[in-house]
């Protein structure tokens, strides 16, 4: 039984045709058929959106792959999957093959065309000619490519492991872990979209998707003369104010980028570890919460992102001379998750998250959060000791984590010769 | 002379297509093969029908559930064929989510829908009518697809279409929700498949050796894993005894063949 329209009988699907062939007739006089008539004022309404930034390209050569400090657009995308390689020879042309076709989505280009009668190498879904969009994508290895298929166990980055639940978690199997993961960043969704196809048409016997989840985030025209403001998340606040700045390369390289002689394996130098979470948002109770309730879950002014004592979002909030959280609740998320004490300088995290939705749960409520992502040097000290504290937060009531998996990015290449992960490899035939 | 008469007759394109090795006359053998085949399995899908609808209307439950899923390979195998008469694909092999209202929509008939009652419902009561129709939309297969002039890119497509109920519906263990007898549609369709791939062997060898072998590689990875499953009546165990790991084995070469098949037509220069 095929799948789609199971209950249209050919005759029915004939006569619908034989319908359309006359309907395309009648209005082929009105402006529908392009080759007779252009009449703006129909088309207006279907005409594609206008974009100044399709042709926005990011570099894929480089120390670190891009996509972790490159500023996040508005449509964000991770992927995890399951890798069907049988050994290291298919492991290699796995990685091979993604390294080509990500330089060619990166780069974009004219797809090349073959011969009607086989099916186009192209989705086709961004037209004739690829356009980058600012698409990056962010190549990640989960903690189970390492068991004993590929003998990788040896080269493991020493604090890659599986994720296990938080107390609060309430994960789903179906959406969490997997071998290899795929952050597609863009201007548009369909950008990362015709990614994705793309590597799958490609990669059929190698690669089988475990889960995937869209995201994105609220586009702003910022106002003008003020410094930038962080993008809401689906709870109504303003998520990264306390970013670190990602154009500092001295700060990213203590607290994203994994250093050589930190005790990790030489090839992961310039690697990240990748803290993905689906953190599903209660968003019909959380719009039935006062606002000040709102304000001290979070630690934060709802309206201008500010700290509790008031100014702008980017003020650091003053917890030393509110040691009893009389402003900012001790127990407010902000303070819990970054204390801003001397020791909890260590724990500083980059986040790169964007908001999902995906229709309605059973019970009638809409099925939306946030797709949280990190990204960190040190694992422990950073999203699982952040997350600790966060235990038992009052903002717990309003969030339910359900999937993810922590991934370590590979090193970016440099060399044009070179592709992603080859130094992975290499260090394991050592 | 009679050669090209044939080909005017199965509407081969003669056109000569950018893949030049083959001419379309070399298809009309081929073709007319698959139609022998398809007749065959046609021809056993009504004799198996015949009994198992007879077992559920003498209310003989358990040689119904023995019956239901054997029946059904004549079927698989030439499924492509079967879904040139939607209505009747419909009627015979629908699902209970093609039916907005489920197993208790009027029209859901035919085997999915005597499947919930034998396996499910643990019943034959109340199904009498339903064998019948089964049996009697059977009977108007048979008959239609003996008068059915095969298009040729409908059989050498039908390798790919195999492949993609495979992909769609048989990794996923959908197809046969109340009975967990997927493995016996998987080989079906496998079969099905790599029957076409057989009869074109030498057109498509013509084309491109290396795709052969790379299609053939699939094909024994796949059968290979079902064939663990094998059961000593020469049947197959319930679906949800096959390991996450053999699972995970096969999605690759049924992608991959998926992938490949579809470049058959084309391939073999047809529109």
């Amino acid at each position: 039984m095929k799948k789609s329209a199971p209950d249209q009988p050919n005759i029915d699907r004939r006569r619908l045709l034989g319908g359309l062939g006359a309907a395309s007739v009648a209005l082929a006089g009105a402006g529908l058929c392009p080759m007779h008539a252009r009449a703006a004022s129909t088309a207006e309404v279907t005409r594609a959106p206008g974009s100044a930034n399709t042709h926005q390209r990011q570099a894929f050569l480089g120390q670190h792959q891009s996509g972790i400090v490159t500023p996040r657009p508005a449509a964000g995308m991770i992927v995890a999957f399951d890798v069907l390689a049988s050994d290291r020879d298919d492991l290699e042309r796995l990685l091979r093959t993604l390294d080509e076709r990500i330089r060619f989505l990166m780069q974009g280009g004219p797809v090349p065309e073959v011969d009607p009668r086989l099916p186009p190498l192209d989705s086709g879904i961004l037209g004739p000619v690829v356009t980058p969009d600012n698409l990056t994508i962010t190549v990640s290895v989960g903690e189970s490519l390492f068991d004993d298929r590929f003998g990788l166990s040896a080269v493991k980055p020493r604090q890659l492991q599986r994720m296990t639940g938080f107390p609060n978690d309430a994960l789903e199997a179906d959406c969490c872990h997997g071998d290899l993961c795929l952050q597609f960043c863009a201007n548009t969704p369909d950008t990362n979209i015709h990614a994705l196809r793309d590597l799958l048409k490609n990669l059929p016997d190698l690669l089988a998707i475990r889960w995937k989840q869209e995201g994105s985030v609220p586009v702003q025209d910022p106002p003008p003369g003020q410094p930038a403001e962080s993008a809401r998340n689906f709870l109504g606040f303003r998520d990264g104010s306390a970013n670190p700045d990602s154009t500092d390369a001295q700060a990213m390289d203590r607290i994203v980028w994994v250093q050589p002689g930190s005790g990790e394996p030489a090839w992961a130098a310039q690697g990240s570890y990748q803290a993905v979470r689906i953190i599903r948002n209660f968003v019909e109770r959380w719009d039935r919460t006062p606002l000040q309730e709102q304000e001290a879950i979070f630690g934060r002014r709802k309206a201008s992102g500010a700290p509790m004592a008031g100014g702008h979002e980017t003020d650091v909030p003053d917890y030393a001379s509110d040691p009893k959280g009389k402003v900012t609740p001790l127990d407010a998320h902000i303070r819990l998750a970054n204390p801003r004490t001397p020791e909890s300088q260590r724990n500083l995290i980059l986040r790169r998250p964007f908001n999902y939705s995906n229709g309605v749960r059973k019970n009638g409520q809409l099925d939306m959060g946030l797709l949280f992502i990190a990204y960190q040097a040190d694992l422990e000290q950073g999203f699982i000791a952040v997350q600790k504290r966060l235990d038992g937060e009052p903002l717990e009531e309003y969030i339910k984590p359900i999937g993810g998996g922590y991934f370590f990015v590979l090193p970016g290449i440099t060399d044009a010769k070179d592709y992603l992960g080859r130094s992975l490899l290499a260090a394991a035939s050592l | 002379m009679k050669r090209s008469f044939l080909a005017a007759a199965l509407g081969l394109a003669l056109a000569t297509p950018a893949f030049a090795a083959n001419s379309p006359l070399d298809l009309v053998g081929p073709i007319s093969d698959y139609k022998i085949y398809v007749t065959d399995n046609l021809a056993k899908l009504t004799e198996q029908t015949q009994a198992f609808t007879a077992a559920v209307k003498r209310g003989d439950l358990a040689t119904a559930r023995r019956l239901y899923a054997p029946t059904r390979v004549s079927y698989e195998q030439v499924e492509p064929i079967a879904e040139l008469f939607s209505d009747l694909d419909a009627a015979i092999d629908s699902r209970e989510d093609d039916h907005e209202q489920g197993v208790k929509s009027e029209d859901f008939t035919g085997f999915h829908r005597l499947e919930h009652a034998l396996f499910t419902q643990n019943t034959t009561e109340g199904q009498g009518p339903l064998a019948d129709k089964l049996l009697a939309d059977v009977k108007d297969l048979q008959a239609r697809v003996d008068g059915l002039t095969f298009p040729p890119e409908k059989v050498v497509g039908g390798a790919a279409a195999l492949m993609e109920e495979v992909a769609a519906t048989k990794v996923s263990g959908e197809e046969e929700r109340y009975s967990h007898t997927d493995l016996y549609d998987f080989q079906a369709n496998i079969d099905g498949a790599k029957k076409i791939v057989d009869l074109f062997r030498p057109q498509i060898a013509k084309q491109d050796q290396a795709f052969v072998a790379k299609v053939d590689k699939n094909f024994a990875t796949v059968d290979k894993i079902l064939a663990k499953y094998k059961t000593k009546d020469g049947g197959f165990e319930t679906y949800d005894k096959v390991s996450e790991r053999d699972r995970k084995a096969l999605v690759g070469p049924v992608n991959t063949l998926a992938e490949d098949l579809s470049t058959l037509r084309g391939k073999l220069g047809l529109n």
